[in-house]
């Protein structure tokens, strides 16, 4: 007979998954090459939260704490950038809705190569900190409760992205290489989630896109001059499938259209690059979420392409109130 | 008595086939089914020679007097596998079947129609009409006890010593079909071609996946399957159960459309049995509705029945189980969650019940809707046990191992898909069988009452009618043998065959009669060592405890049909009466009480019985106190 105990294993299983959910896809978005692994925006319980740490190895010819990815041709960079993150869900007129703010830091170095001449630059310390917000326009309603949650499938769901970065970041003017940008910068997008077939873990498979533009404001100081960047527009694309019920994995694919920059009226070339890679992601526990990525762009023979490859680590804890307090009761820490 | 009372035009029930008034082109195939009978044989051939001399003026007579019969009423019997008294429209259900709904809208509602407390032995009486202690499933396959392997009567399949509806019909010259779930043997004596149906598609196991050929076990993973006598090495491209099902009954009904015969369809659903396998598109008609509890569902359920006349005024809800909670107390996750399985149950349903319209709807397009008797029920109780759990709860044996790999997905999500397995549990099971108690297995009304709904050209009582007489599931056969015109043999196969114990329902839904039992008629249960006996208004049960009280209990069935109140002690009298009749029951139908029960250890797994006392304790139902505003302060520095 299953009687005996029925429904509070129900109560027990049913905050397991809620768990889980709440911590995946919840961190914030890694700047090199601006693109946010796949997963980020599924929806979790409102009233979550998430702390993200993300490293990354990235080298090219541009500086990855720019948004704008600026070719420097003849630049060879390495850098190591460190994310530190925070994100918190919430509902906002019924709709699932996300807000986070970031903090890049690290460091970079290079040699720039102009006609014979090397130059080595260096830079560290902290990036621009970043805020983001997104909320759902089309999908699913917010989860508000824990039910909600469970019953939670994106379906097809498309979502308003709004990231602004502050300008405050570490600059120093008499260098082109910087952590802080100078300016304020930020991003409108629609990310599109695309649900294929059922949505059960260790079967999920979806289609996702991220859609964006960047704008950028002038740079007034850079080495002495001004700097303008056209608006640079983004698509990100992920074809995500799980491998079992904690590991899963994607495709990932970058455009690049735009951003042309200018400094003192003197125009450079505007980007049309692609960017291919994978992810690896893995369920730890029911907090801890981690995704392991590379990406290198693709059309990159000439000296003035946008030239990058990028190891990625992302660290991702997530929690929330009802579900650490339902363990806590159940002796589970 | 059934050629009285009911007439088809010039066809009478009870005329023997191949008598003169039969059409002509029905005269071959009478005869040889005929041959194959050997009280017409003899009649036929005395009947021969006379007809002989006769000749011409007797031919025409024939020829203008069959011009004008109409063909004998072709039978379709729907069998929801674990549906509930309560999980139709038409009997109170939230749950939408317009197409059973329809059957009741054209026909009749019955409100005290008795199966037995499990499947086989159900299905054993409605195709021999003879007791089950006495046709084989005196216990079901599954529990055969020790003391009664080897014993005539408790074979665990339909034996030889009875003649079956289909094979009674073949002979009077119906072609006879059959779908779905079997479980009344499996061995090639055993199956349903060997049993009298012409044509079948089945599931000879009691349940199984509905989208493949697996089982429950580790000892036997594989469901069986025949078609048409034939055991099946695959299932058909593109299979789901309930849908194949259905699509190979039109295909046999329409193989032999057109030949004059009438025909007898057994439509076995292995619908709603759990696990709820069922196609994406039918789990989401009812996402959330269940979220509110049980209690709630099943108080709406009984309001309803009320209102339709299903249930007396006054009718009260048998007592939650002990065991069970108070919804209210869940967590908004809990009821979410165990709600998701009843909004599955709910789609098996609406499903079976779409499949159910296509048949329906075939039987119109071909002409034979309206010549057609339709007879819907369910097997038994609802399902409040969790088979899967009994199977493969422990880690470690066999059979977990068998169901960590073939039946583990078990995230909400793949509900429905195969390798899943949802039962909906004793909670939802007590709403499937509202207002009564208790469920499958057991005695108590919510394990053996269904709902019954019969419809047809058989049908003379008013349209929509509800009728509250005395019904058991043997009285199928005999009153599907009348409508027939055949009659049960004293031998078949040079055998003596064992009475029947129905009664035909003829005289009944000719609207002569009310009820096909007196008052002092009974009937009588016995399975797993659980025992019952009902006699007019009054019922006797022994139950395993916790669930019954290892003793006999009294109940009146028209002032408690929840059986809330226990009259044995305030009315002896009549318990020892009812008591007598159960042992003349057991006598007369060779019970022997098992010696191991699948019951035997519940008391041990279930927590002390105590009442249900809504609202109790105080302590977690008391709700926040709120002081009157006018008295409410900030605290002072």
């Amino acid at each position: 007979m299953k009687n005996k105990g029925n429904w509070q294993k129900s109560v027990v299983w049913s905050g397991m998954v809620v768990a889980a959910l709440s911590t995946i896809g919840v961190f914030c978005p890694p700047q090199g090459m601006a693109q946010v692994p796949a997963r980020f925006y599924w929806k979790t319980l409102s009233g979550g939260n998430a702390v993200p740490l993300i490293v990354e190895s990235i080298s090219g010819n541009t500086n990855p704490f720019d948004s704008a990815h600026t070719v420097t041709p003849g630049a060879d960079f390495d850098a190591t950038l460190a994310i530190l993150g925070y994100a918190h869900t919430f509902s906002l007129f019924d709709r699932s809705a996300m807000a986070a703010v970031i903090m890049p830091m690290g460091r970079i170095s290079g040699d720039v190569t102009v006609a014979g001449r090397s130059v080595h630059q260096s830079a560290e310390g902290f990036g621009d900190p970043m805020l983001e917000f997104d909320i759902n326009l089309f999908g699913p309603p917010a989860q508000k409760t824990i039910p909600d949650a469970m019953r939670y499938e994106p379906g097809f769901s498309v979502d308003l992205l709004a990231d602004l970065a502050l300008p405050i970041g570490e600059y120093n003017s008499d260098k082109s290489l910087n952590l802080g940008q100078n300016r304020w910068y930020g991003r409108l997008g629609m990310p599109i989630i695309w649900q294929l077939g059922s949505w059960v873990p260790g079967r999920r498979t979806t289609l996702e896109f991220l859609p964006a533009v960047w704008f950028f404001g002038d740079n007034d100081d850079y080495v002495g001059q001004t700097m303008e960047t056209d608006p640079l527009f983004q698509l990100d694309a992920h074809l995500s499938r799980d491998f079992t019920e904690l590991l899963w994995g994607s495709l990932d694919a970058a455009v690049y259209n735009g951003g042309e920059p200018t400094v003192d009226g003197v125009q450079g070339k505007e980007l049309s690059n692609v960017g291919m890679g994978f992810t690896l992601g893995y369920g730890v526990n029911e907090n801890l979420n981690l995704t392991f990525s590379y990406k290198s762009t693709l059309n990159d023979d000439a000296p003035d392409d946008l030239r990058m490859d990028v190891f990625m680590v992302t660290l991702v804890f997530g929690w929330h109130p009802i579900i650490e307090g339902s363990r806590r009761l159940q002796g589970q820490e | 008595m059934g050629q009285s009372l009911i007439q088809w035009g010039r066809y009478r029930p009870g005329a023997i086939p191949g008598h003169a008034n039969r059409r002509a082109d029905e005269d071959p195939d009478g005869r040889r089914m005929n041959a194959r009978s050997h009280t017409f044989t003899f009649r036929l051939k005395g009947f021969m020679a006379a007809a002989a001399i006769l000749t011409a003026g007797i031919l025409l007579q024939t020829a203008q007097a069959t011009a004008e019969t109409p063909r004998r009423p072709n039978i379709v019997i729907i069998l929801g596998d674990d549906m509930g008294f309560a999980d139709m429209g038409s009997y109170g259900s939230e749950i939408k079947t317009p197409n059973l709904d329809s059957l009741a809208k054209g026909g009749v509602r019955f409100t005290d129609f008795y199966t037995h407390a499990s499947c086989s032995p159900t299905r054993s009486m409605l195709l021999s009409g003879v007791d089950t202690h006495l046709n084989g499933l005196g216990n079901m396959d599954e529990w055969t006890a020790p003391n009664q392997r080897g014993v005539a009567g408790y074979e665990g399949y339909l034996n030889n010593q009875v003649a079956t509806l289909p094979q009674l019909l073949k002979d009077a010259g119906y072609h006879t079909y059959m779908v779905g779930k079997w479980h009344m043997g499996k061995a090639p004596g055993q199956i349903p071609a060997a049993r009298g149906f012409e044509r079948d598609f089945s599931l000879l196991d009691g349940a199984g996946s509905y989208w493949d050929m697996y089982n429950f076990t580790g000892a036997a993973p594989l469901s069986v399957f025949t078609e048409d006598g034939r055991y099946l090495t695959k299932l058909p491209d593109d299979y789901y159960a309930t849908k194949t099902y259905t699509d190979k009954m039109i295909e046999f009904i329409d193989a032999n459309h057109g030949d004059g015969k009438p025909f007898f369809a057994y439509v076995s659903h292995q619908a709603p049995h759990d696990p709820y396998h069922l196609p994406k598109e039918w789990r989401s008609r009812h996402v959330g509705e269940y979220d509110k509890g049980w209690d709630a569902v099943r108080q709406a359920r009984l309001k309803r029945q009320i209102e339709l006349g299903i249930m007396p005024k006054g009718t009260q809800l048998a007592e939650r189980m002990w065991f069970l909670p108070d919804p209210v107390v869940l967590a908004p996750a809990a009821r979410a969650m165990l709600g998701k399985k009843m909004e599955l149950y709910a789609g098996m349903m609406e499903n079976m019940d779409f499949h159910v319209g296509r048949l329906i709807d075939h039987l119109k397009a071909i002409g034979e809707y309206d010549n057609t008797i339709f007879i819907v029920f369910g097997d038994n109780g609802a399902e409040g046990t969790d088979l899967f759990k009994m199977i493969a709860g422990k880690p470690g044996t066999r059979d977990f191992l068998f169901a960590a790999i073939k039946w583990s997905q078990n995230h909400p999500n793949a509900w429905g898909d195969p390798g899943s397995y949802v039962g909906y549990g004793p909670m939802w099971a007590q709403v499937s069988m509202t207002p009564f108690s208790q469920y499958k297995g057991w005695m108590g009304e919510g394990g053996i009452r269904n709902a019954l709904i019969v419809s047809g050209p058989v049908v003379k009582r008013p349209k929509e009618s509800i009728n509250h007489g005395l019904l058991h599931v043997a009285d199928i056969m005999p009153t599907l043998l009348e409508v027939a015109g055949a009659s049960y043999p004293k031998q078949h196969n040079g055998q003596d065959l064992p009475p029947l114990i129905g009664k035909s329902w003829v005289p009944m839904l000719a609207g002569q009669v009310d009820s096909p039992r007196t008052e002092k008629d009974y009937l009588a249960w016995e399975l797993f060592g659980n025992r019952a006996v009902r006699q007019g208004e009054w019922k006797i049960r022994w139950e395993y405890k916790p669930l019954g009280k290892a003793d006999w209990e009294l109940f009146n069935l028209t002032a408690d049909p929840a059986e809330r109140t226990d009259l044995a002690a305030e009315r002896p009298d009549k318990l020892q009466e009812m008591i007598k009749l159960w042992e003349n029951y057991a006598q007369a139908n060779n019970v022997i009480l098992p010696s191991r029960s699948v019951f035997e250890t519940l008391e041990d797994q279930l927590p002390p019985r105590v009442p249900d006392d809504p609202g109790y304790p105080p302590l977690i139902n008391k709700k926040q106190f709120v002081p009157p505003k006018d008295m409410m302060a900030e605290p002072k520095p």
